[in-house]
């Protein structure tokens, strides 16, 4: 009997993967995927890192079934990715956005949601709730061929997300999207995340990998070089650091006296910092606040109604998303 | 039922998106003005002008939708395959045959749509030309001026139409000027019925020699077929070779009975490459019309099997072609 896709607790199967690009002659020209053996569980954030030309791209195209395996299998929710019923539980967002350029934003969305035989009135719902997500309901009139890169990204993202997907393919999330866009998509991950949907991040932003994932594996030419939790991989066993409120001088200069004699040497005291994505979502909120009018996309939900979980409230970027009394 | 709403769907869209480029309404309004001159500049055509200018509203149906089935095949198909929206469709739940098959389907319909509308430049741009009439009130060889005016104002208007819908409501200046201009030209058919060849006021009649319809409609059949080969050719080729292949498989298509259809039981290369090669002259019959002759219904009806034998097979080549293409 075949497996439900739904209910699949390993999402994602690679088994000694290769694919090797031919010339026109079918003789080998590059090898972009080289042995590769991953394995995706339910529930996960895993980020596919690595330098332009290493695989992830392709490694990506061969999960949809974009490009043939030269070697070794692959399954996704149990089934081969050439199986067209197992792309009704996949949403992609491809690494350019590759949306129809005459087309508006509620053409697009309608679109894809004839293709998945969404019922109209579900459709309806949906386009509405992710035109809102994406803060386009200002521009859902204009032809997707004049938007700006973060603009195009926001609807790829929405279209990625129409069929409310079990397996999430996100190629370069938040490349060409603002502070505030970024934010607003690492909180879409964790909220979906928590609705037990998997997520498979390929990105070059190692500063948004390291926010949302939950493992990791980096790619160089086409070969896993490191793999696991990130915690795991980027924590320093060598070293602790301890953070203390701020402490009167008298009581800091024996804290440090009593460290000193232990280590042998004064230790590293510096004041923690910000990060700069947390100062800046900070003054653009309070210029928000200050002056409502804006001309890009606009303050919108984190996550779209149909997105949440029930009982779930909506929630700003930044926010976390809470639950209703 | 889920292939065939998606089938309409990527069709609805492959159309949309032909007929909003701007290269697709360029060729459609450049072919409706040049049948809408032909009958106005004629000059010394010893009785023919009627002739020569249903001639040039074919040639000119011909030459234009050729380009508009190989531009509209190759942007749907060959565009999307380089520029990632194909990729973008296909990791939805969408056949490679669905997705082919509909692109194809989206073309046909804008072949039909341009064919729309220079078959009625044609039909009105023999009414145009110089004829002899003989009534109370006209007598003499009269070019009906009226309606050739309408006729050629027709583009203009349905391109400032647009332009100004485009303005007030937002709606694509392409697809909408392709409407209108199928809308004004319908109506100048209607507004010409109401006058005479000298543009005074009569009883209803369109004036229009109907039995031009079933030329067009073979050319239209034509068209479809090289909509066939140019959306197969698409799944490996790119714009320009696209064009080329389709203007030589044009060429070779209209001489083939003069360059290999007389010795074609001599060799075998001979007699599969004229089997093989589509034979335009099954589509093109405008000499059919001289001295009052019409197009047998029979004769469509065999040319219009013939057009769909042609572009299944060539569609199966398509889809094989297709399903083991790799989008990068």
């Amino acid at each position: 009997m075949r497996e439900n896709p739904c209910e699949s607790e390993t999402v994602l199967r690679i088994t000694d993967l290769t694919k090797v690009f031919r010339d026109f002659w079918r003789r080998p020209k590059v090898r972009a995927v080289d042995g590769l053996n991953l394995t995706v569980q339910r529930g996960e954030i895993f980020g596919l890192l690595g330098p332009n030309g290493s695989g992830k791209s392709t490694t990506l195209k061969i999960l949809l079934g974009l490009l043939h395996p030269s070697a070794g299998s692959v399954r996704v929710l149990g089934r081969s990715p050439r199986d067209v019923a197992v792309k009704r539980y996949i949403g992609y967002l491809p690494e350019e956005s590759y949306l129809y350029r005459y087309l508006t934003p509620t053409e697009t969305l309608r679109f894809y949601g004839r293709l998945f035989a969404l019922p109209r009135r579900e459709r309806a719902v949906r386009n509405e709730q992710l035109l809102e997500m994406a803060g386009l309901s200002e521009a859902r009139s204009r032809p997707v061929g004049e938007f700006s890169k973060g603009m195009a990204r926001r609807i790829g993202l929405a279209q990625a997300l129409l069929n409310d997907p079990q397996l999430l393919i996100l190629d370069e999330p938040t490349s060409g999207l603002d502070p505030i866009g970024c934010r607003q998509v690492k909180d879409l991950m964790r909220a979906l995340t928590r609705r037990g949907k998997t997520i498979l991040l390929s990105s070059h932003l190692l500063a948004d990998v390291e926010d949302v994932c939950d493992r990791v594996a980096i790619l160089y030419n086409g070969r896993i070089r490191a793999q696991g939790r990130v915690s795991e991989l980027l924590e320093k066993r060598e070293a602790v650091s301890l953070t203390l409120p701020s402490l009167p001088p008298d009581k800091m200069k024996r804290i440090l006296a009593l460290a000193r004699e232990q280590l042998g040497r004064d230790p590293d005291v510096e004041h923690p910092s910000l990060s700069l994505e947390e100062f800046f979502l900070r003054v653009v909120e309070e210029a928000h606040r200050a002056d409502s009018q804006q001309a890009g996309p606009g303050q919108s939900p984190a996550v779209a109604g149909f997105l949440r979980e029930p009982g779930e409230t909506a929630s700003k970027p930044g926010e976390p998303a809470g639950r209703s009394p | 039922m889920l292939r065939i709403r998606q089938i309409l769907a990527l069709a609805c869209l492959t159309a949309a998106e032909a007929v909003r480029q701007p290269v697709c309404l360029l060729l459609t309004l450049t072919c409706i003005s040049v049948t809408a001159l032909v009958p106005l500049l004629l000059m010394h055509a010893f009785g023919e002008e009627g002739k020569l200018a249903r001639d040039a509203g074919f040639a000119c149906h011909f030459l234009f939708g050729a380009l508009v089935a190989g531009y509209a095949a190759s942007s749907s198909l060959a565009r999307e395959i380089r520029s990632g929206t194909a990729s973008a469709v296909l990791s939805k739940p969408v056949d490679r045959e669905v997705f082919f098959l509909a692109k194809f389907a989206g073309v046909a319909a804008t072949v039909l749509a341009f064919s729309l509308c220079a078959g009625l430049a044609t039909l009105l741009s023999e009414r145009v030309a110089e004829k002899f009439s003989a009534g109370p009130r006209v007598y003499g060889y009269v070019t009906d001026w009226q309606t050739g005016t309408l006729l050629l104002a027709a583009p203009f208007a349905a391109a400032v139409l647009a332009g100004l819908i485009n303005y007030r409501a937002r709606r694509p200046f392409g697809s909408t000027a392709f409407g209108l201009l199928a809308v004004c030209l319908l109506l100048v058919l209607f507004v010409a019925s109401f006058f005479n060849r000298a543009g005074q006021p009569a009883a209803f009649d369109p004036g229009v020699q109907w039995r031009i319809v079933p030329v067009s409609l073979l050319v239209t059949l034509a068209l479809l077929v090289l909509a066939a080969i140019a959306s197969s050719l698409a799944t490996r080729l790119e714009t320009g070779p696209i064009l080329a292949v389709c203007l030589l498989v044009l060429a070779l298509g209209l001489v083939s009975d003069y360059l290999i259809g007389r010795g074609a039981g001599d060799a075998l290369w001979r007699n599969a490459a004229y089997r093989l090669l589509p034979n335009w002259q099954h589509f093109w019959v405008p000499d059919a019309l001289t001295a009052g002759g019409t197009v047998p219904a029979a004769y469509l009806w065999r040319a219009g099997l013939y057009a769909v034998a042609y572009s299944a097979g060539i569609l199966c080549l398509g889809v094989l072609s297709f399903r083991h293409a790799e989008m990068r």
